[in-house]
Formats: structure tokens, sequence, C-alpha cells
């Protein structure tokens, strides 16, 4: 499933969304943004509830399908330009990160 | 990261790039509050440059586009309702008195605050990576003070690599003997 039909199925919020078409290949969950960075794994989406503009960098570097931000957080407008600038595709949900985990396990 | 201690060996490291012959990692602590002051003596940065190390997505590396050692520690400090401040002078501008200043300072009282960590192993790794550089280390604390200079080392070992196993060992007894006295 693509980031902009995962975002559409589930009513997510679309930060940004340069990358619409990227597939989703799995999901990882964390706040620690050091441990995400060594973890996580490529076109995987992203659950976490940070929101300073390091996850747009520890993102790209791991190169995810999406960051997906739980329980309605929500990033700073310089955030979010800076995430389309480089590429990264934000969606938000008013879902604790359980139940986003437990939408994407339906669909990957 | 899960450690302060990983934090300053990253930062410090820098310092090391930077060709700096000395670089000093001093602590403070209060009651509630930790200071963390990575201070060298290296090339320095322009101010153009120290607005970007801020910047994840700057790097001195090649291999990847972003950096985040700074940005982390930054985060970290930020994250328990402290400061960051990061000072530098480009041996380009300042010939005689050139090199970069990191000052964090953390709230230990806040529920997001990173444990400090093994800071000895942190200063045991850096000399014996870097046995031709110096380091001087401070920590603080209400109850007492813990040092180490590695150019009074030098001194008394005279020509022995503070590399070598025997030396780096002793470092290492002598830093955690002034933990357990104090």
């Amino acid at each position: 499933m693509t980031v902009a039909e995962f975002a559409e199925k589930y009513s997510m919020e679309v930060l940004s969304m340069p990358e619409p078409a990227r597939e989703i290949k799995g999901g990882y969950m964390g706040d620690l943004l050091s441990w995400v960075m060594g973890r996580a794994q490529a076109d995987q989406a992203w659950i976490t509830i940070m929101s300073n503009q390091n996850i747009i960098a520890v993102a790209s570097l791991v190169d995810v399908a999406c960051i997906i931000l739980a329980e309605d957080v929500r990033l700073d407008e310089s955030i979010t330009e800076n995430a389309k600038a480089k590429g990264v595709n934000v969606l938000t949900t008013k879902e604790p990160a359980f139940e986003v985990a437990c939408q994407l396990s339906k669909e990957i | 990261m899960k450690e302060l201690s990983l934090n300053i060996l990253d930062i410090a490291e820098n310092s090391v790039k930077a060709k700096a012959p000395l670089t000093q990692i001093i602590l403070t602590e209060s009651e509630d509050l930790l200071t963390i002051e990575i201070i060298d003596n290296g090339c320095g940065m322009t101010s153009d440059i120290v607005k970007k190390v801020i910047d994840p997505f700057y790097t001195t590396r090649t291999t990847r586009k972003v950096g985040l050692g700074i940005p982390f520690f930054k985060m970290e400090a930020e994250q328990t309702g402290g400061t960051f401040e990061i000072e530098s002078k480009a041996e380009s501008e300042f010939p005689n008195d050139h090199g970069t200043k990191i000052k964090a300072t953390f709230h230990k009282d806040h529920i997001d605050f990173i444990p400090l960590g093994d800071v000895v192993s942190t200063v045991t790794t850096l000399i014996q990576g870097h046995p031709d550089s110096d380091f001087l280390f401070r920590h603080v604390t209400p109850k007492g003070e813990v040092f180490l200079d590695t150019r009074e080392i030098k001194n008394e070992l005279g020509g022995v690599s503070l590399a070598e196993y025997e030396v780096i060992k002793w470092i290492e007894e002598y830093i955690k003997e002034q933990y357990q006295s104090i």
C-alpha cells in the first residue's frame, strides 16, 4: 500500500507528501531518535510522537516511507517545509501509536 | 542517545578532528542542574558553519547528508527545559585564539533527562584513541571534584604512550578512585 492510500484509508492528515507513491513495506515505532536511526529500516512507516526537526533528518537518513505522528502531534511550519524540501512524507493522526501500528499491520 | 556520555564522546571526537591540542570536558553539577562544557582549541568554525552544525542536515563527513551529534545534544538539553550554546572562533579569523566551546545545561529532575552514564569510559576511550592529543576532564559535584589532565600524566611518564594498556587501565582506576572518594 502506498503512503497516499494509507493516509486516505485511515483519514490521516497530510502534513507533507512529496512522495505519495512510496510503498509502505513495514513499520517501526520509537521515540529515542538515535535508537530509531540505528534500527528502523528503509521503506518502513515510522510511528513517533517526537516533533522536533531532528525527526526529518532521521527519516531522511533511514529513508523511511513516511513518518506517522500519533496522538495528534503537529509540526512547526518551518519543519513541515523542511520535510517537503527533503522529500519526507509526514502524516498525523489522533490515534495513539499502538492503534496506528494495528492499522499498519492490516495493510502489510 | 541513551546516555549523555555518548554525546560527549561524539562531540569531543569533533574537537580531535578539528586538530585541537587540548580538549576540556567540564561537568558541573548542582542539586538540580548538570552543565556539560566541551571546550577545544582546534581550528574552530566561521559563524556560517556554526549555524549549520545546529542544522541536522549538515555534516563534515561526506558519507551522509545529515550530522546529528550536535542537534541531538541540543535537543536532549532543551527537552529537560535546559539550554544549549555554541561559540566558535575560526583559526582563519583568530590565528592566536581559536576553538569551539559548547555548553549545555540539563535539569536533572525533569522526566526527560537522559542519564549521564559511563563518563569514565568516554574519557578513557578518547585518551586511548588519541594519545597524542591532550584532554582535561573535570567533574564538579556538590560533594567534591574529579580531575584528570593528560598533560600532567605525560610529564610523569616521560615518553610512554597513553594508549598503552597498563597506562589506560591506570587512568581508568585513577578516575574511578576519585569518584569513590567523593
